[in-house]
């Protein structure tokens, strides 16, 4: 997922390059341990002869560089992320998608009546999102942002949003809205969904490179993998058990509340005919030629590049 | 054109740099998403142009507000500090706080502040700036020579006569190498404050990272650098013009 | 003890069992002077005897722990003017606006106090340096700015502090000549604070020798000699002078 903002690329760059790989495998996570990787820390990896490493993460770890440059054997990144890392010259193949349906949503107050998630952008007051992200570049494309003032998204601090009844900001379903209702705010969300755009998210990634060597090992863990977040969804505590001292700031009705809310958007219709974490060429393919249209892709990858379902 | 033969040797490593990174880029020894090759980020700069321009324009604009608030509020409170030992004991921890406080985890309290836009901007380059500006022009005044106080005593000038006539004026060179240091923070200072506050080329950075442009988040990484090396040279004049006549370092 | 020089009688100086002690170290013990008006003096001594810290007290910029010094009793406004051992100038400042701080720092207007500076200035002989800074003149120089800056209030009393040690032979004996035309011309009392017997013989009408501790004076004598000039060594009263002080110092 998309999170916040400060690591600067080029000091991971330069310790990506020099890194080695090894026998362990480093699955590294963009942000701090949660729900939303829940099913990593319930995967009987070892069962399947996998010795693995989660690597916490936090704000701007760039994930689909380390996996690219070989400090990650696997990372977790969004679709239209690798989408864009591909056409830069990164080759990075999807092998798994925890959330068929993307988590992301603009939040704002219901006091102002939006109907839906284009109102937003008709009447005034202040947006906070991560401009250069592709899904904040398809709405100012699809609505316009001429009547918003745009400023950065202030991550996971509720602050300006509970000061200014005018405020709006990208907020993920299972995190930012969650709290925000927790302190009594007047929330309500729109998923970005809505708007017609819904890349897969919480997307394990690897190299195309390690791909090709390692096969039977990517298989593995996609099982592993599998098998993880159905325990996961069936009961989450165990690995609560295991995150929540990894990531003190959220307490543990916080971390059950959250397991609960995610799982519409991890267990619906597609995950059911084809299994957890499965992905369709069709979504992809949608995927990719949204980019297109934004005029991101300098080359513009093809779906079966993008994916392997294993 | 003396100045310029003399800056040959310190430009010679930059065209070394720069020319092996675009061979490696080249070569396939390095991605150019990690690293982008120079010839594209200078593509970057020509094409975004304009943004850029805005960019720099907006956030020198900042910085140099940023910057004229803490030599101005820096010089006072050192001033302060300097009339009495007991001062000085009581009040000098504090400003030590604006070194020691990380401004990642105050400049969200600056946006509730000071909104989004450039008062924050401004707020976080003072705040990152303001401390060198303290601690030389403290030194600065505290160092002055023995005997010349004694002089001043003599012939019964008042305090504030020794402040102006002497202690200030011998400060000076102090005073001015906590200017250089303070001008390079004030441009950082002003780039986190443009991460949170929106605008100027922290903006630029940040949104090109999101949007995986190695290339343009380079551009105005490097643009942002010779701002600080701009605002670097700009003290130096400073320093040139008043010190030339009388002071070693000068000459 | 009587003064060989111009100026009308009276006392200059008076200093009364005056001590001063640092950090446990007495450095003046009970100390008695009396300077009459006009006198030119010269305190010798070895390092550290103290000689020092009592020009300071003089010109009041240390408070002697007990006893009284007067200067010029009678009068309710005396000039001091002191000569540091190095020049000690304003670097940011012209030679011109070094000679005028003083009277800048009294509050004289500025044409007055510029022309009172280039006068003093003239007499010290650097009328062509005016516009010039301290970075950019000799040592010598320098010290002729400081004896101007002195002079600049016409001062009643001049204190010196082994201004010219760090000259050269034939700067020194230029500036020391200099000086005792000065004094003559204007009839200021004179305290010289030196090390050099020739120089204190030369340019004196009185010396006194402290020991090397505790300023205690050993010994106090008038120096009786004609014109001081460049011919002065050859007289045999120079070398009396010379000796008599020499032998006072060496005791111990």
């Amino acid at each position: 997922m998309h999170r916040r903002h400060f690591l600067p690329l080029l000091p991971a760059a330069i310790w990506a390059a020099c890194a080695k790989s090894e026998r362990k495998i480093r699955l590294a996570l963009n942000w701090k341990p949660e729900p939303e990787f829940g099913g990593f820390y319930a995967a009987p990896f070892s069962q399947h002869g996998l010795n693995v490493e989660i690597l916490p993460g936090g704000a701007g770890t760039p994930t689909v560089q380390m996996v690219g440059a070989g400090s990650a054997e696997f990372g977790i990144v969004e679709a239209d992320e690798l989408v864009v890392a591909r056409a830069r010259g990164n080759d990075v193949v999807a092998v798994f998608a925890t959330f068929q349906d993307n988590p992301l949503a603009l939040m704002a107050h219901a006091s102002r009546k939006f109907a839906e998630i284009g109102d937003i952008f008709k009447s005034g007051g202040t947006l906070a999102i991560q401009r250069g992200l592709p899904f904040a570049r398809l709405l100012e494309k699809q609505y316009s942002f001429a009547k918003v003032k745009v400023v950065p998204s202030p991550g996971g601090d509720l602050s300006a949003f509970l000061g200014d009844p005018k405020f709006v900001q990208q907020v993920f379903l299972t995190s930012e809205y969650l709290t925000a209702k927790r302190q009594g705010a007047d929330a309500q969300v729109f998923p970005i969904s809505g708007a017609g755009f819904n890349p897969y998210s919480g997307v394990v990634a690897t190299s195309g490179d390690y791909l090709r060597k390692n096969l039977e090992t990517v298989k593995a863990m996609v099982a592993a993998m599998r098998e993880g977040w159905r325990s996961y969804l069936d009961d989450p505590k165990a690995a609560n058990q295991r995150m929540n001292p990894l990531n003190p700031s959220m307490t543990l009705q916080g971390f059950a509340e959250t397991a609960d809310a995610q799982k519409p958007l991890i267990d619906n219709g597609e995950a059911q005919r084809n299994g957890l974490g499965s992905m369709t060429r069709q979504r992809w393919l949608t995927l990719i030629s949204q980019l297109e249209e934004l005029g991101d892709l300098t080359q513009v990858p093809s779906p079966d590049d993008c994916f392997r379902s294993l | 054109m003396g100045r310029l033969k003399s800056a040959i040797p310190a430009l010679i490593p930059f065209v070394v740099l720069t020319a092996s990174i675009e061979l490696a880029v080249r070569q396939g020894w390095v991605h150019s998403y990690l690293i982008p090759p120079p010839s594209a980020v200078f593509q970057a700069m020509i094409e975004s142009r304009d943004e850029l321009v805005a960019a720099v324009a907006t956030t020198s604009a900042s910085a140099l507000l940023g910057f004229a608030l803490s030599t101005i509020a820096g010089v006072t409170i050192a001033v302060f500090l300097s009339s009495s030992r007991a001062i000085q004991r009581a009040f000098y921890p504090y400003a030590v706080f604006f070194q020691t406080v990380p401004i990642i985890a105050i400049a969200p309290l600056l946006v509730i502040w000071f909104g989004y836009g450039t008062r924050t901007v401004v707020a976080s380059a003072f705040v990152v700036s303001i401390f060198p500006v303290i601690a030389n022009t403290l030194t600065g005044i505290l160092s002055t020579d023995p005997p010349l106080r004694d002089l001043f005593r003599l012939y019964g000038a008042s305090t504030w006569a020794t402040l102006v006539k002497l202690r200030f004026p011998a400060a000076l060179p102090q005073i001015l190498t906590g200017l250089r240091v303070a001008s390079g923070l004030a441009v950082i200072g002003a780039i986190v404050g443009e991460f949170i506050g929106g605008q100027g080329l922290g903006s630029v950075v940040d949104v090109a990272r999101t949007e995986q442009r190695v290339d343009k988040v380079f551009a105005a990484v490097l643009l942002a650098s010779a701002l600080g090396l701009a605002l670097f040279g700009l003290i130096n004049l400073v320093s040139y013009l008043t010190l030339r006549r009388w002071h070693a370092s000068e000459q | 003890m009587t003064a060989s020089s111009p100026g009308s009688g009276g006392v200059a100086l008076d200093l009364r069992g005056v001590r001063k002690v640092f950090q446990q170290l007495t450095v003046v013990e009970r100390f008695d002077l009396v300077v009459a008006n006009g006198e030119f003096l010269a305190i010798l001594g070895p390092s550290g005897c103290g000689k020092s810290t009592l020009l300071r007290m003089i010109a009041r910029l240390l408070d002697p722990d007990s006893g009284s010094i007067a200067v010029e009793p009678g009068s309710d406004r005396f000039q001091t003017s002191f000569v540091f051992q190095d020049a000690h100038l304003l670097p940011w400042r012209t030679v011109l606006d070094n000679a005028a701080l003083p009277l800048e720092l009294m509050g004289v207007a500025r044409e007055e106090r510029y022309a009172r500076a280039r006068n003093a200035l003239t007499e010290t002989g650097l009328a062509e340096a005016e516009d010039r800074y301290p970075a950019q003149l000799s040592g010598g120089m320098r010290m002729r700015v400081s004896l101007a800056r002195a002079l600049v209030t016409a001062p009643r009393l001049l204190l010196l502090d082994e201004p010219f040690a760090a000259l050269d032979e034939i700067t020194r004996f230029r500036l020391d000549l200099r000086l005792r035309e000065l004094w003559a011309e204007r009839g200021m009392t004179v305290v010289f604070v030196t090390h050099s017997i020739s120089e204190a013989v030369f340019l004196a009408n009185r010396a006194v020798v402290l020991a090397r501790r505790g300023g205690r004076i050993k010994l106090d004598q008038p120096i009786e000699l004609p014109e001081r000039n460049e011919d002065l060594r050859l007289d045999p009263r120079y070398g009396a002078a010379m000796k008599s002080l020499l032998a006072a110092m060496e005791e111990e």
